[in-house]
């Protein structure tokens, strides 16, 4: 380009650059006369609304037209922009169940939301009561600003429904669009269906019920009995008997939650420690324990507290934490939150009772006992916690003997070091001629408890041999596979610390030394990061329930 | 514990629902909008409406757009999402230059075109006038494909250019121009609606164009619904009735329809005597397409093929569709046009629910195939007919020796071109052929070798961008104005409602840009502004076929939703008070041929058949498994470059490549369902999650095209009437990864 020919390009970029900066749609062509209250959509939803409200024992309810619905889940993007909803948050989803036959293959996409069950699991396990079941549309909804971010409510749906908004803090759902409906509009989804598939219908709750115990709801899913999910799914031409979802056999690990991870086995190993005092102190002399227990309640107490300390790290508003006591009368969370703060507060009067004279009355064995009592109380709570959860790996009583083993194994690990610590440091804690018989007494509880927990993780492997593909199929396949070296290492470093370290431990009855002392350091870290490792695993393989998902690759 | 709970607060009112006014019922409080617009899709050829939620003039939220003529208030994933991908982190902001240390650089605009100049002119002067190439699109306002057509080959003297529209509509193009004489599907949306009887052939409907199945089912009629294609898809689980054949056995079953028909007696003969010639040629020819013949080249059963001639006489208004099962074959024109046969001798086109209706692609693929002056001269015209060279050099007020007197190469030809070193310097615009070309190792192995590659596009991230050397950023749908044709011959206006991140420009400004920067300013003095070009693009369409002199202006196309063509002054009825006439007979609905009159000089429709050939490459000992490909899913749109770049997209399709794999091949093979497999034919080796599925049958594998795996695999097998690439079959091994 020449340099005149160069200045008019110039001018000419500046020009077009200005002009693509400048928005015309509205001065010319914005819609003058539809500033219409009247939603114009309306006459095509019309249909798909009931034409009155529920009536006592009714609610409103999602159907489904599966013949009409042929999955292009419009459903999902008009939801997330009519709601607002953030970049990549969805509260709808559509998957795919397939099968049938050689001569008469299946599929049928399958769009899903918010159940708005009958029994919501949601509700139910909400530590803070931020859901609520309205009485009038029987609509499940979520009081955003009550929310705390536990998260519970998404460990408890079956349908995996409640979204967690790390943004935010807390979870979202499905609404039914409640506003829309009050005022005679159809819910986003219904309204953006192009095939009409998605209505709202009245049912009867009563008949829900009795369709979720006998097991009705839609193939591929979990068991209704649970939540009694109101949505219909409808067919006339019937689904086919051999029928699963096209991520069957999706092996996909669940979140980790760490915050969580160390809080419980934090908490197991407080509770453990106070217990193991306690049985000392029925054991072993009474000058002895006097001097011990001082001690061990100390680090108990600390431990317990960290992990209480910690556990608001897992919630998105830790801040609003103290309304957790108000959902006791359902929420299992509610109750491991207040037996827990009940089990500090014994444990900080115990504690302190040995080392303040007014309050020495507190270091009584039957307080002792009474901290024991409420923290193993506070462990069954987390034990029901995921019990209540149904997922398949945390069903009641292996959870149970894991969570009481963590309890068992580190809190005598832990004492059994904080002894071996006292002795180095004072002399007289040897002198006691019992000291011995203690620490070998402990050793030998590890190398037992540490066998029977062990063998109890490992019974979950056996279902790697299922014929069909369930849930327990899926976490054994993701232990051995993809958590392969994970799971490794959680065995290696148990029977490492609670299996050769503690062996060795009784055989040399070594006496008080830094080495010793080395010995039962070692055995409580090999111990702990086993026990930190299995708890890891057991949120990452624990795989959830949840509606048919779509292809996984 | 009621008053212990938080039922109102900042996070609550996030989610709070207001009424939007402008028709569009409540939505969030915090997106209401200060005004609405409505504009047309910018993805596939269905070209839905668009409610545009404005504030200040820019977009802040989007819907479907109620009461409009093709939609009626519907959106699919993509139309719904089609703000998003604006959005994108990945957006070229900037011109971009290939630096020595072979990195993309940003420079100015001024460098930018400087360099395009200078390195497309020396090439051009030292290796002549077949060294320069450009590759178009689909995916831009008609007046931008006309702008750059007119440009590259008047302005620039760009003998060879193209559009992505060769992998999708081409064989459309062909078939109709032989058998009616011109580039022109026949029908109307409300066809749909009308038919008791449709028909479709290679068409996964539900999931490429989901608001035309919602088309189907505002069908009346109870119409019969007939979906032929080898995977049970969607559509077929959703057909009335699903015959599976063999994959591209579809022209020998169309030619034994024929026979049965007319062995039956089954056809129109007052029809075909008035408005066809050649049907006793056809009718000898068909004779070998025995019944047994045919059943046992489709794997169709004797009673299946004359259930379905029945159906086909039995229907009063019989309408047959196809999309890109038929048109990526490897003798596709022939197959088309077999289609096309069976309306012609049925009497089934011109009526109300009948036609043989090729469904589109592309957003703007007509306006591709009519304007962007590659394989038609500008407005449908021919470029080796020279009354039609004078006429559009009248009209541009140029010099008639700019124009060509010959057609420009195919794309298949500028890719062999550019490998035998012909070919120096190529221009790509918004397309992405390193991911979409067949068998697109070779293609890519070319492109390394140009002197020069220029790229037009949005994104800085598609697979082309990565090879490029000189990369234009371009304003996307919705920064810009234009109009689209979708698949209904409808032009409908699309607005600019979102501000182009940086510098980048629309198509329409870039090629303003190079227009003076190359010197050719003078002869584009009109071309303005897409509005003054759209003015343009009528003049080169009066007596066309495709004649839009009747339309006014943007304002006119905005305000009826979008016309049909052909819209000459004379068809623009409307009622006494002035406003559309929407009745069959008014603009809205119309469809071609109703008075049996064809493009040919002698009015009538020809009979064009051709003895079919094997398939290029056949399943054999080594590569024992026939992979077809197509669309995966509705939230996915070709190479991604756009869909990709949505979360909530992202979500609504399975996130890398898998295989469709029949479960007694699975298990022969031993592939369980959702293991790796390695996927293997003669030009290469990809990996997949095999997704063990009985919708596809024994002997078929699918992957999707939308992710770049699949055309590692694709055999380059063309059709040669229309060089569109056969993406549909080509010989592979599935082996299970260990």
């Amino acid at each position: 380009m020449n340099g005149v020919a160069f200045e008019q390009t110039r001018t000419l970029i500046d020009e077009l650059l200005l002009e693509q900066q400048r928005l015309t749609a509205v001065e010319r062509f914005a819609l003058r006369h539809e500033r219409d209250a009247i939603p114009a959509q309306a006459k095509l939803y019309r249909d798909l609304l009931p034409t009155r409200v529920p009536d006592r024992g009714e609610q409103y309810a999602f159907a489904v037209d599966l013949d009409a619905c042929s999955g292009c889940k419009s459903c999902v993007t008009a939801c997330h922009n009519l709601n607002g909803l953030d970049e990549e948050e969805t509260w709808r989803s559509v998957g795919l169940l397939h099968g049938g036959t050689e001569a008469n293959p299946f599929q049928q996409t399958v769009t899903t939301s918010c159940h708005h069950c009958v029994e919501p699991a949601c509700l139910d396990g909400c530590p803070v009561l931020a859901y609520e079941k309205d009485p009038r549309t029987g609509i499940v909804r979520h009081l955003d600003d009550q929310c705390i971010g536990c998260q519970y409510c998404i460990l408890k749906c079956p349908y995996d429904v409640p979204k967690y908004s790390y943004k935010r803090g807390i979870v979202r759902k499905c609404d039914m669009c409640a506003s829309r409906l009050d005022v005679g509009e159809a819910p986003a989804c219904a309204q953006a269906c192009p095939n009409s598939a998605i209505s709202i219908t009245l049912v009867s709750q009563s008949s829900i019920r009795a369709q979720a115990l006998e097991g009705i709801f839609l193939p591929g899913t979990p068991d209704p009995a649970y939540t009694q999910p109101t949505t219909r799914y409808l067919s006339r031409r019937g689904l086919p008997e051999v029928l699963a979802p096209a991520d069957a056999h999706a092996l996909r690990r669940a979140h980790s939650h760490p915050a969580l991870v160390v809080m419980l086995v934090l908490t197991q190993l407080s509770v453990g420690a106070f217990c193991v005092e306690t049985l000392l102190r029925a054991l072993f002399p009474a000058n002895l324990m006097m001097q011990l227990s001082a001690v061990h309640s100390l680090v108990a107490l600390a431990v317990g507290l960290l992990a209480l300390g910690t556990s608001t790290l897992h919630l998105g508003r830790p801040l609003a934490a103290w309304r957790a006591v108000i959902g006791l009368r359902t929420s299992w969370l509610s109750r491991e939150i207040v037996i827990f703060g009940l089990f500090a507060g014994l444990a900080m009067l115990h504690a302190t009772g040995f080392w303040f004279r007014p309050m020495r009355a507190f270091n009584s064995a039957g307080l002792s006992l009474a901290v024991a009592i409420t923290g193993l109380l506070g462990v069954f709570c987390s034990v029901m916690i995921y019990h209540d959860t149904r997922r398949a790996f945390w069903r009641g009583l292996p959870v149970a003997l894991k969570f009481y083993g963590t309890t068992a194994l580190a809190g005598t690990a832990a004492v059994l070091f904080v002894t071996t610590l006292q002795a180095l440091c004072s002399p007289s804690v040897v002198a006691q001629g019992a000291y011995q018989e203690l620490t070998v007494f402990l050793s030998k509880s590890l190398v037992i408890i540490t066998a029977l927990k062990l063998a109890v993780e490992a019974t979950v492997f056996r279902h790697i041999w299922n014929e069909s593909s369930g849930p327990l199929k899926q976490t054994a396949r993701l232990l051995t596979g993809e958590l392969a070296e994970i799971t490794t290492a959680r065995f290696l470093l148990g029977l490492i610390g609670g299996g050769v370290l503690a062996l060795a431990f009784i055989m040399q009855r070594p006496a008080p030394g830094i080495s010793t002392l080395g010995v039962t350091l070692w055995i409580f870290v090999f111990i702990m990061g086993g026990e930190l490792l299995e708890r890891f695993l057991f949120f990452v393989a624990a795989v959830p329930q949840r509606m048919p998902g779509g292809i996984d690759a | 514990m009621n008053g212990l709970r938080q039922w109102t607060g900042p996070l609550t009112q996030d989610l709070v629902l207001k009424p939007g006014d402008f028709g569009l019922g409540q939505v969030p409080a915090r997106l209401k909008p200060d005004a609405t617009a409505t504009t047309v899709c910018g993805f596939c050829s269905t070209g839905c409406g668009l409610n545009v939620h404005l504030r200040h003039g820019e977009a802040i939220n989007l819907s479907a757009a109620p009461g409009h003529p093709v939609n009626f208030g519907m959106a699919c994933p993509k139309g719904w999402e089609a703000l998003t991908p604006l959005r994108a982190t990945d957006r070229a902001t900037t011109p971009l230059l290939r630096n020595a240390r072979g990195e993309l650089e940003p420079v100015s605009w001024e460098v930018a075109l400087g360099v395009f100049v200078e390195r497309f002119k020396t090439i051009q002067q030292e290796h002549g006038p077949d060294s320069l190439a450009w590759l178009g699109t689909g995916q831009i306002t008609t007046e931008e494909l006309a702008f750059l057509g007119a440009l590259a080959k008047m302005g620039m003297g760009i003998r060879h250019g193209d559009g992505n529209t060769r992998q999708c509509m081409a064989t459309a193009v062909s078939a109709y121009k032989q058998s009616f004489g011109f580039d022109a599907p026949p029908y109307s949306y409300t066809d749909l609606e009308e038919s008791d009887v449709l028909i479709f052939i290679g068409s996964n409907l539900c999931v490429a164009h989901p608001i035309l199945w919602q088309r189907v089912l505002r069908n009346r009629n109870r119409p019969q619904i007939i979906v032929i294609d080898p995977r049970k898809t969607e559509t077929a689980m959703a057909a009335t009735r699903h015959y599976a054949i063999r994959p591209k056995s579809d022209l020998i079953l169309l030619y034994g329809l024929a026979h049965l028909l007319i062995a039956n007696g089954w056809i129109d003969d007052g029809y075909i005597s008035r408005h066809t010639t050649g049907f006793e040629d056809f009718k000898e020819f068909v004779t070998r397409f025995t019944p047994d013949a045919v059943a046992g080249e489709t794997n169709l059963s004797l009673q299946q093929l004359q259930g379905l001639a029945e159906v086909i006489h039995a229907g009063q208004r019989v309408s047959l569709w196809w999309t890109m099962g038929i048109n990526q074959g490897h003798e596709a024109t022939r197959t088309a046009q077999a289609i096309i046969n069976l309306a012609l001798m049925t009497g089934n086109l011109g009526r109300p629910g009948t036609g043989a209706n090729s469904i589109t692609g592309q957003c703007n693929a007509m306006g591709s195939r009519l304007f962007s002056n590659t394989t038609n001269l500008l407005g449908g015209h021919d470029f080796e007919n020279s009354a039609h060279r004078e006429k559009v050099a009248r009209i541009l007020e140029m010099d008639v020796s700019r124009i060509p007197s010959q057609e420009s190469w195919a794309y298949p030809r500028i890719i062999e071109e550019i490998d035998s070193g012909k070919i120096r310097g190529l221009w790509v615009v918004g397309t992405n052929p390193s991911h979409s070309w067949i068998d697109q190792q070779p293609l890519n192995r070319s492109l390394e070798q140009l002197d020069f590659l220029v790229v037009q596009d949005m994104f800085t991230s598609s697979e082309t961008v990565q090879r490029a050397d000189l990369l234009f950023p371009a304003a996307g749908w919705g920064e810009k104005e234009g109009s689209f044709i979708n698949s209904e011959r409808r032009l409908g206006h699309v607005k600019k409602v979102a501000r182009a991140p940086g510098q980048a420009l629309a198509d329409f400004h870039i090629f303003q840009l190079l227009a003076r920067a190359w010197g050719c300013e003078a002869m584009f003095r009109h071309w303005s502004s897409p509005e003054a070009v759209l003015q343009i693009l009528k003049e080169l369409s009066r007596d066309q076929p495709c004649d839009i002199t009747g339309i006014a202006d943007y304002a006119d196309l905005s305000a009826a939703g979008g016309i049909q063509w052909p819209c000459p002054d004379k068809t623009r009825l409307r009622d006494a008070a002035g406003d559309r006439l929407e009745s069959d007979s008014g603009l809205d609905g119309r469809r071609l041929f109703a008075d049996g009159r064809f493009f040919h000089p002698d009015g009538k429709a020809r009979f064009v058949f051709e003895a079919p050939r094997p398939l290029p490459e056949v399943p054999d000992a080594n590569f024992p498994l026939l992979l077809l490909t197509g669309r995966g899913s509705a939230a996915q749109w070709h190479t991604g470059t756009r869909t990709e770049k949505s979360a909530v997209l992202r979500k609504l399709c399975p996130p890398a490549a898998y295989i469709e794999i029949n479960p007694v091949d699975a298990k022969l093979l031993g592939i369980a369902p959702g293991a790796c497999v390695c996927v293997s034919s003669r030009r290469g080796s990809v990996l997949c999650t095999a997704f063990v599925t009985s919708t596809i049958s024994r002997g078929q594998v699918f992957i999707p095209m939308h992710y770049a795996v699949a055309n590692q695999l694709t055999f380059p097998a063309f059709d040669p009437e229309s060089a569109q690439p056969g993406y549909k079959a080509c010989a592979v091994k599935v082996t299970p990864v260990v």
